[in-house]
């Protein structure tokens, strides 16, 4: 079976610091893999590297058996990656309405129409408001984004990663900073999605890590030290040491 | 559109349109001035306003279509309708080559459009052969379509409305188009736009592009206005006034740039018949903008305005 990402000893370095250092590992399509660790572990970085946001110092990328390790970002969207950010990476100027219009004719040519307004196009609004109604995110569509709640604004990120229909989903801490309460929304938006989407994230919520993964890689200081399943990894006597914090 | 700004729209136009009936050659040459001018801070404002990128370089464009004109119908007779066009099309052509100042972001493209600005200012300075050096290119005749010619200081100004009221339709549609709306996206979030399937520098080189035509179409109107083009027209100080009307108007609007462009012009005109360092003057109206109304006179206005209702509403 051919995995939907497949990272090959992927290193990134940052003048002396080998912020990840040498990764592999698979993921198997449809699967939810969760990755922990402890801060400064190379989570996020390893996640840039396989989104394009940074270029890596050695290794490949594959998604789906396609060498996407030199491509540009906009690319690897084409290919089928979406992605979170960490910190919540929304237009602040723009409504939601008009998030999800971008999100939407960024996969298509439409994106260059110059000649005429974005009103004059009512099914990407309502393609838009759909989207926007999926992750409870209907009232105030037309409200600038700086006025939105924090919780909002991780629904409207979530909702733009998932506009441009990707095939591997990259969410990086998407509960971070949230109540319980939107933290129970967000852990719910996740399980329902459909088993055709991959999805790899960052967690640091071991409710939330343990509770949607079928996998679990944990890294630490820029290699995976673990992977298997969430009891397994619960288990391991390295992984309390380092990250449970108990020996 | 709200009718209040139906109203406003309105009374702007009626107010533009009767103005040579009632003002004199002095106020009406300013008046066109402005107009021509705010045309090139709209320019500055596509970049600045909307796509977030701070260009140094708008007076090379502006200069670049004026000279073009300039030299074609005085060095080699041609006609207005070879030799505008010529000056867009040439304008536009540097925006072009200009355009690859994108690659590069923050500090890196101003310094870089700066440098570029002032090649074309060496050039039109230095090599005084072909484009008279210091003293420039004089006596551009007015401008002239087979029989037609627009000789009177009324007709030119009529004219110049025409052009810039269709130049703003067009950029408001251009600006509330997807490409538009792509340019603010890239404003408030490159890397997003970037995941969003964006090839954002592609996005802000078109942008680029239609600024450097649209600051060319302002140098083809100025020359003929000014009748008279030399290098000054491509300094560092143009670009400069330029997008300090924009910021003084209001980025990111129409009307901002030109409000920006009287403003500027107005208090220069004004100041400088008294005081001869107006150019101090001009520095402090653009501190006292950036202190106490940040987004410009329009966000002023509409904060202003906006409060006025917040008050209304409550019981």
């Amino acid at each position: 079976m051919i995995a939907a990402v497949s990272i090959d000893s992927l290193a990134k370095v940052f003048g002396g610091l080998r912020a990840v250092d040498g990764v592999s590992l698979q993921v198997a399509p449809g699967e939810r893999r969760a990755l922990i660790g402890p801060n400064g572990a190379g989570k996020t970085t390893l996640f840039h590297c396989v989104t394009g946001t940074l270029q890596p110092s050695s290794g490949s990328v594959k998604l789906f058996d396609t060498d996407v390790t030199y491509l540009p970002e906009h690319q690897r969207t084409k290919l089928g990656i979406g992605r979170t950010f960490q910190i919540t990476n929304v237009f602040t100027d723009l409504s939601p309405v008009e998030s999800l219009a971008l999100a939407i004719v960024g996969s298509d040519r439409r994106k260059w129409i110059c000649g005429r307004p974005l009103g004059a196009f009512p099914d990407i609004r309502a393609q838009a408001l759909a989207r926007l109604d999926a992750v409870g995110l209907k009232d105030d569509p037309d409200k600038p984004v700086k006025l939105l709640s924090y919780g909002e604004r991780r629904q409207l990120e979530l909702a733009l990663a998932l506009s441009t229909n990707p095939k591997v989903l990259f969410l990086d801490e998407p509960c971070a900073g949230l109540s319980p309460s939107e933290r129970q929304r967000i852990f719910n938006m996740i399980r329902a999605l459909p088993r055709e989407i991959t999805v790899v994230m960052i967690e640091h919520d071991m409710d939330v890590a343990l509770g949607l993964a079928d996998r679990v890689t944990v890294m630490n200081r820029g290699r995976v030290m673990a992977e298997g399943t969430p009891a397994e990894v619960q288990s391991n006597f390295e992984v309390r040491n380092v990250y449970f914090g108990q020996a | 559109m709200s009718p209040y700004r139906v109203i406003l729209a309105l009374t702007a136009l009626a107010a533009a349109l009767i103005t040579p009936l009632i003002a004199g050659p002095y106020w009406m040459s300013l008046i066109t001035q402005i107009y021509i001018y705010g045309l090139l801070a709209l320019s500055v404002d596509l970049l600045l306003g909307h796509a977030g990128l701070y260009s140094l370089c708008q007076a090379s464009f502006f200069a670049v279509a004026a000279y073009t004109t300039a030299i074609l119908q005085v060095r080699y007779g041609q006609p207005t309708i070879v030799a505008a066009p010529a000056g867009l099309v040439a304008g536009t052509l540097l925006a072009v080559l200009y355009g690859c100042a994108v690659r590069t972001r923050g500090v890196y493209f101003i310094l870089i459009t700066i440098a570029l600005g002032y090649i074309i200012w060496g050039a039109f300075y230095r090599w005084a052969s072909f484009t008279g050096g210091d003293n420039g290119i004089t006596n551009v005749p007015p401008p002239s379509v087979s029989v037609v010619s627009i000789t009177s200081q009324t007709a030119y100004y009529y004219f110049v409305l025409a052009v810039v009221i269709l130049c703003a339709f067009g950029y408001r549609i251009l600006t509330q188009s997807p490409f538009g709306l792509s340019l603010r996206g890239i404003k408030g979030s490159e890397s997003r736009m970037q995941s969003l399937g964006y090839r954002t520098t592609m996005h802000l080189y078109v942008a680029f592009v239609i600024s450097g035509a649209i600051a060319s179409l302002a140098g083809v109107l100025y020359v003929y206005y000014n009748r008279f083009i030399n290098p000054v027209a491509a300094s560092f100080q143009i670009s400069v006034e330029a997008s300090l009307m924009a910021i003084v108007g209001g980025s990111g609007t129409i009307v901002g740039p030109f409000i920006g462009a009287g403003i500027f012009l107005g208090l220069r005109n004004w100041v400088s018949s008294f005081f001869e360092m107006h150019t101090a003057v001009m520095g402090i109206v653009f501190i006292a903008t950036v202190l106490w109304a940040p987004s410009g006179i329009v966000g002023f206005i509409e904060r202003w305005r906006t409060r006025d209702e917040k008050v209304k509403r409550q019981p």
